[in-house]
């Protein structure tokens, strides 16, 4: 009678900490993901594609709104100016005033790279993706710096439309994303977002330099570099409409 | 009556007094028949071969579609009806296979690539044995009902793909309303085709798991029905017609794919041709050896005309002679090829240029087949271009003059 109890007593303790664990892994997800994107921010960065044998660099501008809009459009290079990018949920806009077209990214292109960078068209349009459809779950804390480091990682849902086997984010307490990795079916590491520079922008210590690479290929990649942001800025609607990513009024 | 029976057997054995003409025009005639034959059987195998591959490459033997579908097989153009109460309909059609899909471009996404696919959402009953995949030769397992969440995917694309039986990958698509739908799905079964592009061009995954994934509801791509024989489709295509209403198109095979459909006009055209082609070499050594035998027997003609026999009877003399020689010949070709079809009646593996056949939409084993309507053509074409050809020779031989002809040197 008394080991029965206590067996029960165990596994339901077992239990609430699973689910407990499971859901602080979650929240801190999705608190890493609001963190860096505010309620609304606008923000100037520079994106630096590297490549063995070349190297180039694009200066942004973005705003986002909310968990479903963003807009980024290219200051510099002179021959880039203008094009933009427009989300709204899941589907995508480009608009490049050379073709003056706007082109809705087709589901069979949301695979391909976004502007020649590492980073696919996926990438930047479903950036919510990771709070809603992984399961997610604390691996270890740890403390560095006097700050806790928490692994978590992060498994696709059966019908989720992500092809990793599971990815794997270090998160600051301060929810800044310090890694994200991304593991293929095999538990082979692919490739890794890295923020090689941390501090404090906009009143928020962020990510100020990100670099997206493949594992195989050391020499390819794409970093992000943070010029300038704020939060919580007052952007209308209207920002985010097709009309405005044809005819900018900003 | 009397007339024609010595006749036959002067003919006969006027056969056998230069037998050894007799037998290399024999072999010549047998030869040549063979050929016809033999080649006929062959190539009406790579046909039958190439549609029925071609059938099983999804159009069946009728389909039924929106109307804009063929021109755009997207999925702003499925079918204005329900699929449930169509597919009552056709329950109790009395086909002998139907079955209704989801059939949209896809882009199918690995870790590592991406490739274009067709995605095909099928209902596995129902579409057993009207695909060009055999479901118990499929590596792993097929899809076990319609709203099966696993997707079946060729040994080529897997291999493109980098992925395997186990593994899931993510398929992408658009909905009606121009949205993007994506799903992960779970490698469950990889599958062989005969022709290698059907394995990097086709997956299957669930009806009803697509349809929702589309979110279409309860709509398809296209109706299809099988009926007895390929060659005969109007009572199946008529069936559906009364069946379906409305709002679609229904097409027979060879609309479907008018390049399978010209190939089998074509095919039966060019046998003809190709029998007349090989008669006409042959029919300059048959004229060849008659004329022969008529000159060598110039003094006997004259002799048998001074003897009182009837022109009317020397003409039909040699056209029997010809006829017989004919008829030895084609007997004689006719088993040959049959003996030859025989034992390669359950296929010539021609995989060594299995990638060239791959090109023309054909499978890599041949199997002849012999039809008797084949046999009978190249038969009759033979022994009545044959009768014509002899018709010279015999001809001149009767329009000796008696005396001329006995004293000719």
């Amino acid at each position: 009678m008394f080991t029965r109890y206590l067996l029960l007593v165990v596994s339901l303790g077992l239990s609430l900490t699973a689910s407990a664990s499971e859901r602080d892994a979650a929240t801190i997800v999705r608190d890493a993901v609001n963190h860096w994107r505010g309620v609304s921010s606008e923000s100037v960065m520079t994106m630096v594609i590297h490549r063995p044998d070349w190297e180039r660099s694009m200066t942004m501008r973005a705003w986002t709104k909310g968990e479903d809009y963003s807009l980024v459009r290219v200051l510099e290079p002179k021959k880039d100016r203008g094009n933009g990018t427009l989300t709204d949920d899941d589907n995508m806009w480009t608009f490049s005033p050379k073709v003056n077209r706007v082109i809705k990214i087709p589901s069979s292109m949301m695979g391909q790279s976004w502007m020649g960078s590492d980073f696919s068209n996926k990438d930047v349009a479903r950036t919510d993706d990771i709070i809603d459809q992984y399961d997610h779950s604390i691996l270890s804390v740890e403390e560095v710096d006097g700050l806790l480091v928490y692994e978590i990682e992060s498994i696709p849902h059966e019908d989720a439309p992500v092809v990793w086997g599971r990815e794997v984010l270090r998160i600051r307490d301060d929810h800044v994303v310090e890694t994200h990795r991304f593991f293929d079916q095999d538990g082979e590491l692919v490739k890794k977002l890295v923020s090689l520079d941390i501090g404090e922008m906009g009143g928020r210590v962020v990510a100020l330099r990100q670099r997206m690479g493949k594992v195989d290929t050391p020499d390819e990649w794409t970093e992000i570099r943070m010029d300038a942001i704020d939060y919580d800025v007052d952007l209308k609607d209207s920002l985010f409409t097709l009309s405005n990513l044809r005819n900018p009024r900003d | 009556m009397h007339m024609f029976v010595v006749l036959a057997r002067l003919a006969w054995r006027n056969l056998w007094r230069n037998h050894r003409r007799t037998l290399i025009m024999l072999a010549a005639i047998t030869l040549g028949v063979w050929a016809m034959i033999f080649m006929t059987a062959l190539m009406r195998g790579m046909v039958s071969q190439m549609i029925a591959d071609g059938i099983s490459a999804l159009p069946g033997h009728v389909q039924v579609h929106h109307p804009d579908y063929r021109d755009d097989p997207s999925i702003a153009n499925l079918i204005p009806r329900s699929d449930t109460e169509l597919s009552a309909r056709f329950v109790d059609a009395g086909f002998v296979k139907w079955s209704s899909r989801v059939r949209v471009p896809a882009v199918i996404t690995s870790e590592y690539e991406s490739r274009g696919v067709t995605l095909l959402g099928i209902d596995p009953d129902s579409e057993r044995d009207l695909t060009f995949v055999d479901y118990d030769a499929v590596e792993g397992r097929f899809l076990s009902a319609s709203d099966d969440s696993g997707v079946v995917i060729g040994k080529k694309l897997a291999a493109t793909l980098n992925t395997e039986i186990g593994k899931r990958v993510v398929l992408m698509s658009q909905d009606p309303d121009n949205d993007i739908a994506d799903r992960g799905f779970r490698v469950i079964g990889l599958f062989e085709a005969n022709v290698q592009s059907f394995e990097e061009n086709y997956l299957f995954a669930g009806k009803a798991t697509v349809q929702k994934m589309l979110r279409i509801g309860d709509q398809v791509s296209e109706f299809v029905v099988l009926g007895e024989d390929y060659r005969d489709v109007d009572a199946e295509f008529e069936k559906v017609l009364q069946l379906v209403d409305g709002n679609v198109e229904v097409k027979r095979w060879f609309e479907l794919d008018p390049y399978l459909g010209t190939m089998l006009g074509v095919m039966d055209g060019f046998v003809l041709v190709w029998i007349v082609v090989i008669f006409l070499a042959l029919s300059f050594g048959l004229v060849n050896t008659l004329v022969m035998a008529v000159f060598e027997r110039v003094r006997e003609i004259g002799l048998m005309l001074a003897l009182g026999m009837k022109p009317i009877n020397i003409l039909g003399q040699i056209i029997i002679e010809s006829l017989l020689l004919l008829a030895i010949g084609l007997a004689l070709g006719s088993a040959l090829a049959w003996a030859t079809v025989q034992p390669i009646k359950d296929g010539i593996d021609v995989s060594i240029v299995s990638e060239g056949m791959d090109m023309w939409g054909m499978s890599s084993v041949l199997y002849p087949e012999l039809l008797l309507s084949d046999v009978v053509l190249a038969n009759v074409v033979v022994l009545v271009l044959g009768f014509l050809a002899s018709l010279s020779p015999a001809w001149r031989a009767s329009r000796y003059e008696p005396i001329e002809a006995i004293t000719k040197v």
